[in-house]
């Protein structure tokens, strides 16, 4: 029987909407009607301040000046990437790491556990990036740390080659989250698999290769394609170690800081908005490829 | 039958009230016309916006109120905050239509708030004598004109100034900078200091990377940096500015790259004179206090080296009115009476620059007690006679140019590129930003 035929089901459907109505009023004014509006703007010369009387069309202009003639935004994608690339690895490397350390019930671990997660509480505060900028400054604490064994360090928030490298290792640090979900994979391995290959002799290398990390990739692709997401959208660290300029010489100028500043800085939102467009769209397809990764290394518990 | 005679009563007392206060009214009318006082006395309640720092935001809270003692159905809702970031609020105020009813700008912003009609164009105020300049020097607020638009009021004139660490001269036994040395003579001071310091103060802050003392370098030869939707400054010349300092650098007369950028960020607790890791800071004059106040060695201020005539009397900052404001004609008189109120004078120093009013710069100058601010009122009083001509304001678009000479100045700096690659790169992309 159609379900519509029904008058129970169908007023059930409308109470459904209407308690889903504040998210729903949520969705659509908060996020779906502005991504609407900048995807209009994308294609004009909106600079924020200016009377609306002024607004230009000026169709593709925004999207092809990314590319050709932008060398700020080129730069901005190559940072981004390079962070991404190299924190979002080490990080899950290390959250699993710590996470295989505390699966053990030990005296003490839950206190572990909990002194671990610390740093992703924080989060992506600014106090926090302002300690990091204190800490990896020429006189800071890393350096007098590495003065203790007779080396002297750089400046490393103001030179180039080094800035984005501790903003790297500041994400690295925050690993609780991935950590506390791991931990919580690591339980739904059923401990038969271990105990069998206990009994048939395994090292407990092979049983983490054979057992631990099939058992786990449901959970590691998960914090995977979150992980990423939350790498490419990097910006209160770099931010505030950089003073909001991206430098020295544009080494921390991620993409979403480099958007910000076009887009309140030098008032080019029209331009600002089209670089948020290609941004969704990269972010998008990065995603499909990582799922469309999956079938080939993420196996689920169900044999499906 | 009763009722009727009732209404009749009341319509006849309606008139009879009308009638008497017909005359109040016009009374009212003509009073506001000879006065540059807004006719409203209903209560109303001005947002005012500003950077600075905390002995700033106690200064102006204290004049406000004076505005209020004054009028006291007029109060204010006060907000400020550090340099940093001032700016990003600002635009977002303005685009989301709530645009302080007064708030604070400098010439950097100026020109883009101006050109794109966030400020209200102040000129029928002053031909009206609502908004009173007569006793501004007229190359003073004639700095606040874009496009022929009054676009702000000068709260105080400024100039660039360096900084630099006194005390450290005196137990070094170097000399002084002196006003009118010249480029080169810095450099050698610089390495001076560097050698006599044994390499703990090095030398003289490398400002290849400020606009300003790019600006001034140029000025002195009869240049300029900015042109009409265009740079003004040619190739040639930025490659010899960059590699002036690329000189000081390899001669250690200035710091390494990355000290610089510490500088460069603009914050004025990361100044080099202020952390005491080199002995000069190119600034303004008027940050001789808010300099001194953050460190506990004797800082001296003197013109950037060259003719001081490539420097000009320039608008410290501005207090514009916002267009959308409601309450535009009580937002003048406030700025009015901001500007040219002895007593605001007095409560301010030389804080937003030297007072915009001479006879209000007379006052304070007489009343000074405090040291510091006495020297950076004797110092721009002295280079005021030796002023060259004020060139425009700076164009829409300065804002990024800033930036971008930060930029590819540093990448110099830090021998990521060649004072021609950076030259060139520059010059491309801050036309760009210009058109």
């Amino acid at each position: 029987m159609p379900r519509s035929s029904n008058p129970a089901n169908r007023k059930e459907g409308i109470a459904g909407y209407v308690f889903l109505s504040p998210w729903l009023l949520g969705l659509m004014g908060i996020t779906a009607i502005p991504m609407l509006g900048s995807l209009v703007l994308s294609f004009t010369n909106y600079d924020l301040l200016s009377d609306w009387s002024e607004l230009e069309w000026v169709g593709f202009d925004n999207y092809t000046r990314m590319f050709a003639d932008d060398p700020h935004y080129l730069d901005a994608v190559g940072v981004t990437v390079i962070f991404a690339l190299v924190a979002v690895p080490l990080k899950l490397a290390a959250a699993l790491g710590v996470a295989l350390l505390l699966n053990k019930e030990r005296r003490g671990t839950g206190i572990f556990r909990g002194l671990f997660y610390l740093p992703s509480l924080l989060g992506g505060s600014v106090a926090l990036a302002l300690v990091w900028r204190a800490m990896w400054s020429k006189d800071g604490a890393v350096n007098a740390f590495l003065a203790l064994f007779g080396i002297e360090g750089l400046n490393w928030i103001n030179e180039p080659d080094w800035a984005l490298e501790t903003l790297v290792v500041l994400a690295i640090w925050q690993f609780g989250a991935p950590m506390v979900i791991f931990l919580a994979g690591l339980k739904q391995v059923p401990n038969e698999l271990y105990e069998a290959a206990a009994v048939d002799g395994a090292t407990k290398w092979r049983s983490f290769w054979h057992i631990t990390l099939p058992g786990l990739s449901p959970v590691i692709f998960f914090n995977l394609v979150l992980e990423t997401i939350n790498g490419f959208q990097g910006f209160t660290s770099a931010y505030v170690v950089s003073g909001g300029t991206g430098g020295p010489v544009d080494s921390t100028l991620m993409y979403t800081l480099y958007l910000y500043q076009s887009g309140f800085t030098d008032y080019e939102m029209g331009y600002a908005s089209a670089m948020a467009w290609v941004f969704l769209i990269a972010i998008a397809l990065i995603t499909a490829t990582l799922f469309s990764t999956g079938k080939f290394w993420v196996h689920y518990g169900d044999g499906q | 039958m009763h009722r009727a005679a009732s209404s009749h009563v009341t319509s006849r007392r309606t008139l009879l009230l009308g009638a008497l206060s017909l005359p109040v009214l016009a009374a009212c009318g003509t009073d506001s016309g000879n006065q540059p006082e807004p006719e409203s006395t209903a209560p109303v309640e001005l947002s005012v916006f500003w950077w600075g720092s905390e002995s700033r935001a106690k200064a102006t809270e204290e004049a406000l109120k004076l505005y209020t003692a004054k009028y006291p159905f007029v109060t204010f809702k006060t907000t400020w905050q550090g340099n940093q970031g001032y700016y990003d609020k600002l635009a977002t105020l303005a685009a989301g239509g709530n645009a302080p009813d007064i708030f604070q700008i400098d010439d950097g912003a100026l020109s883009e708030y101006a050109e794109r009609n966030v400020t209200l164009d102040l000129t029928s105020y002053k031909e009206k004598n609502k908004l009173d300049v007569s006793k501004f020097p007229e190359s003073l607020w004639k700095y606040a004109e874009v496009d022929g638009k009054l676009a702000g009021v000068p709260t105080g004139e400024n100039t660039p100034g360096m900084i630099y660490d006194k005390q450290l001269c005196q137990e070094l036994g170097v000399p002084e900078p002196k006003t009118g040395m010249s480029w080169e003579e810095l450099i050698a001071w610089g390495e001076q200091v560097y050698t006599k310091s044994g390499g703990k103060v090095l030398g003289t802050m490398d400002p290849s990377a400020d606009y300003k003392a790019l600006w001034v370098w140029l000025r002195q030869q009869g240049k300029e940096l900015y042109g009409k939707k265009a740079m003004a400054v040619s190739k040639e010349d930025l490659i010899k500015w960059f590699d002036l300092w690329k000189g000081a650098r390899d001669r250690k007369a200035a710091p390494t790259a990355d000290i610089i950028h510490e500088a460069n960020a603009g914050d004025v607790t990361k100044q080099l004179v202020v952390t005491g890791k080199a002995a000069t800071s190119f600034l303004w004059a008027n940050q001789l206090s808010d300099t001194q106040k953050l460190t506990k060695r004797t800082l001296g201020v003197v013109a950037y080296p060259g003719d001081p005539k490539g420097q000009w009397a320039r608008a410290a900052m501005y207090f514009s009115v916002a267009r959308s404001s409601e309450r535009k004609d009580r937002a003048v008189d406030v700025i009015n009476f901001l500007v040219n109120s002895p007593e605001v004078g007095k409560l301010w120093g030389a804080d937003r620059g030297l007072s915009s009013n001479m006879d209000v710069r007379k006052g304070v100058a007489d009343g000074l007690t405090d040291k510091v601010t006495k020297e950076a009122f004797a110092f721009e009083t002295d280079l005021a006679s030796k002023f060259g001509q004020a060139p425009p304001v700076p164009p829409k678009g300065h804002v990024k140019v800033r930036q971008l000479l930060t930029t590819h100045a540093e990448s110099v700096q830090y021998g990521k590129a060649t004072s021609a690659e950076a030259a060139e790169a520059f010059l491309k992309e801050a036309d760009a930003a210009l058109k």
